[in-house]
């Protein structure tokens, strides 16, 4: 058989070529591009506004790795996933293996009543949330000293302590509902004539989650997990609107801290672009080495 | 509408004045403005573009949107065009206002974001000037007092790229207090300035008195330059002289051209805020709210005092009218004689045209109207003391009493004209362009030691003095390097009396 040259085979396939050249102009546009000059700026001593730029090569990557505050974002980042990402695997777990069952005649009511958050807007809930969480008249504490929980009210969102936890608690409930919908959607892929064989070889309860179940779900945890990683490492929206890093960096995170030095901020530290998008490539790195590690844990789990 | 020429005021506004006056004075408060229902706006001194067009406004709001909101509506149906107005928090001019003009879709008319040196604006050419679109600019500018333009401030290369409607004259941080709360503890802050004693004592008592219904201090203490605004006033009052504004004049003491805030008074400020916490007085839930949510309840009752400055007064009077507070000057330590505040030259919420603005006619023609006496009594009579019209005539004749016309008074006591570096050497405004407030800021060391996350007031204040000599080190050495005619002796202002205004004839005598 002829091999047809490569040029053959573009020319054969153009209609192929045609029809993704849109995705590949627009991937080009508000991807490629802007990673590349983010790559660029980050060579820069540049506040972003000005028409001078120099060129430092790599010392705004030397600043901020000599930076306690960035290392402290970048740890709070990953203290922020690991603290919500297995909750919301095991919580959405649960509810969804409460809710796939047919039986259960509300189910449709709690699924939506858990989904309810995901669709409403994350700036609005980190305000409303601000209230929600005020020591003074807020129904956090008022519930909590009715109760006599405590004595008197918390701040949570004002004590170094308790700011993290509260934010991380929020973000679980925030988005529970769609890891929800993942397990669910997980759950219905498992065949009926499983369980009903599974039922019939005497396996009941936790077993046959645990034996039966949870091995056919397995790979969709994988993927559940990596998004899951993913976007409890994005969570500016939800961190600004509600402490905006604070009180004193207490729960800034990597974008919290990358956002802070490339716009001007109310404690009147100048806009540093350049250092901003060294911190930014820093991060996406990170961020990309954890998502490929995890990918070939997902391989190597498929190959089991 | 029937307009009328400058400075005429019709019979029938000045019937209006006079019941609103009588209206005013039956009912001891500020009308929220004289003429209600009108503005006599007159007509264009020169033809206007017959295009029409949308004409877009951004400014830091407060007040000054009350009053735009209801002469941009009038003005814009006088002259065939509409007017969008974005009154913003700080916070968010820091961040739109820099983008905007990165993607070349800023307002027309704009504010510079807080700590950006204007001499980089016009440099970058983000602004032009305002010359071509007020008639008779020099006549104009006459009738400003002196020191509110100046080269090097708001003008540049013999043009006016920068105007200001409103006086810097005022600060952010006067003791507000609830009448009733604060005469149940005892104290009174009109029979005097109240020492830090008095301060701690008075929350304290108000404090047990509120039995967990209402504490003796608020602060937003999550807008984190309200600590250092606090800290640096106080600092100020006490007798720490030196600048206020943007990194390169404020905390510096102009008699020796070092930063002070490792100075006895910067500490003594930050211990009364530790105090006030350590006594159980601030209200617990400071850490999480901004400044505008911290005035939002002290007419609800939830506290005593707070430290803000005279734009509360409008927002009071509007929200909560019935609600009773005074106002008076910053605390001072005990034992301790209150010290004169400084301001720099020049006025404030300076308003700059977009290079990329084609409304600069229509933006200029009102500007030019509200630079007028009968615009500045306008916007005095609304604006009041939050942010005092720039002609002091007309804040004369706007006829204010109550809460603002006590603030004001009370700013023409305790504040003087300061030394500013810039006015002495352009060359300073290059510095400034270099500048990077060290990380962490004052405002945020002053912020961790309030909540323990930082020990030690002393060394911690010490350290932050140091980070910021080392900046402004910096700043100069690479302004110098690129070829700025500048050192740090332009910062030291010998001949300065601390207790007189440094005005052009001490500039000359340097």
């Amino acid at each position: 058989m002829n091999k047809k040259s490569l040029s053959k085979q573009i020319y054969d396939a153009r209609w192929c070529y045609v029809f993704v050249l849109p995705c590949l102009i627009l991937t080009g546009m508000f991807v490629i591009y802007p990673i590349g000059m983010s790559w660029y700026f980050s060579l820069l001593d540049w506040s972003g506004f000005t028409k001078e730029a120099k060129f430092i090569g790599l010392q705004n990557y030397y600043e901020a790795v000599n930076d306690e505050f960035f290392w402290d974002a970048f740890i709070r980042s990953f203290i922020f996933m690991f603290g919500t990402v297995p909750v919301k695997i095991v919580l959405g777990f649960i509810i969804a293996v409460f809710l796939n069952n047919q039986v259960l005649k509300l189910a449709p009511f709690f699924r939506t009543v858990i989904f309810m958050p995901v669709v409403t807007a994350i700036a609005i809930i980190g305000i409303v949330m601000t209230f929600v969480f005020s020591p003074f008249n807020g129904p956090a504490n008022k519930f909590l000293m009715s109760t006599n929980l405590t004595s008197a009210p918390i701040d949570f969102l004002g004590n170094p302590d308790t700011v993290l936890p509260t934010v991380m608690g929020v973000y679980v409930w925030k988005w529970l509902g769609i890891t929800m919908m993942y397990w669910l959607a997980a759950l219905q892929t498992v065949p009926q004539d499983v369980y009903d064989a599974a039922k019939i070889d005497g396996a009941e309860g936790y077993r046959l989650w645990i034996h039966i179940i949870l091995p056919i779900v397995l790979p969709f945890a994988i993927v559940i997990i990596l998004v899951e990683a993913v976007g409890a490492l994005n969570v500016f929206p939800l961190i600004e609107t509600m402490t905006a890093g604070g009180p004193f960096f207490s729960s800034e995170v990597m974008e919290i801290y990358i956002f802070r030095t490339a716009f001007v901020t109310d404690s009147g530290t100048m806009p540093r672009l350049g250092y901003a998008c060294a911190a930014g490539v820093f991060w996406g790195v990170a961020v990309l080495f954890i998502t490929v590690l995890q990918g070939l844990w997902m391989r190597r789990t498929r190959r089991i | 509408m029937k307009k009328k020429k400058d400075l005429k005021i019709s019979r029938r506004t000045v019937m209006k004045g006079a019941l609103a006056a009588g209206a005013m004075m039956s009912a001891g408060s500020i009308p929220s403005k004289l003429f209600a229902g009108e503005f006599n706006i007159p007509d264009p001194l020169k033809p206007l573009p017959t295009t029409g067009g949308n004409m877009r406004w951004i400014d830091s709001g407060d007040m000054k949107g009350v009053f735009w909101k209801k002469l941009f509506p009038e003005y814009a149906a006088s002259r065939g065009i509409t007017i969008e107005y974005d009154g913003l928090p700080w916070k968010e001019i820091n961040k739109i206002v820099p983008i905007a003009i990165r993607n070349g879709t800023v307002h027309d008319v704009f504010q510079l974001p807080i700590g950006m040196d204007p001499g980089v604006a016009v440099s970058e050419g983000w602004v032009q000037p305002w010359d071509d679109y007020i008639e008779n600019l020099d006549e104009w500018l006459a009738n400003f007092p002196a020191g509110v333009y100046l080269p090097g401030v708001n003008q540049f290369n013999g043009k006016t790229y920068g105007l200001c409607l409103t006086a810097n004259k005022r600060t952010g941080t006067c003791l507000l207090y609830s009448e009733k709360y604060m005469s149940e503890a005892g104290y009174d802050p009109q029979a005097g300035r109240m020492t830090y004693s008095e301060i701690r004592d008075a929350a304290k008592k108000i404090t047990k008195r509120g039995n967990g219904q209402y504490y003796g201090w608020i602060i937003g203490g999550n807008q984190v330059n309200r600590w250092e605004d606090v800290v640096h006033t106080f600092g100020q009052v006490a007798g720490a002289h030196g600048g206020r504004g943007g990194f390169t004049n404020r905390h510096i003491n102009f008699q020796n051209g070092k930063f002070q805030i490792a100075s006895d008074q910067y500490m003594e400020a930050v211990e009364l805020l530790l105090q006030l916490k350590s006594d159980g007085s601030a209200f617990p839930g400071v850490m999480s709210m901004n400044a505008p949510q911290a005035r939002a309840l002290m007419p609800q009752g939830a506290a005593g005092m707070i430290f803000q400055g005279p734009w509360c007064i409008g927002v009071w009077g509007r929200d909560a009218p019935e609600w009773k507070y005074g106002i008076a000057s910053e605390p001072v330590p005990d034992g301790k004689k209150a010290q004169p505040l400084y301001i720099a030259e020049g006025g404030s919420n300076t308003l700059w045209l977009s290079a990329n603005s084609t409304m600069g006619p229509f933006a200029g023609d009102l500007i030019r109207f509200m630079g007028t006496e009968q615009g500045q009594i306008y916007w005095a009579q609304t604006v009041g003391a939050a942010d005092p019209a720039v002609n002091p005539e007309a804040v004369a004749k706007a006829g204010l009493t109550g809460p603002s016309a006590q603030a004001l008074a009370m700013f023409a006591e305790n504040l003087l004209v300061g030394p500013n570096p810039i006015v002495r050497n352009k060359d300073v405004g290059v510095v400034a362009a270099k500048s990077r407030v060290p990380d962490p800021s004052l405002a945020l060391v002053i912020q961790g030691l309030y909540t323990g996350q930082l020990k030690g007031v002393e060394a911690q204040l010490k350290d932050c003095n140091q980070r910021y000599e080392d900046a402004l080190d910096q700043a100069v050495e690479e302004a110098r390097a690129d070829g700025a005619n500048v050192t740090r002796d332009d910062w030291v202002f010998p001949n300065w009396d601390i207790n007189s205004n440094y005005g052009a004839s001490k500039y000359s005598e340097l």
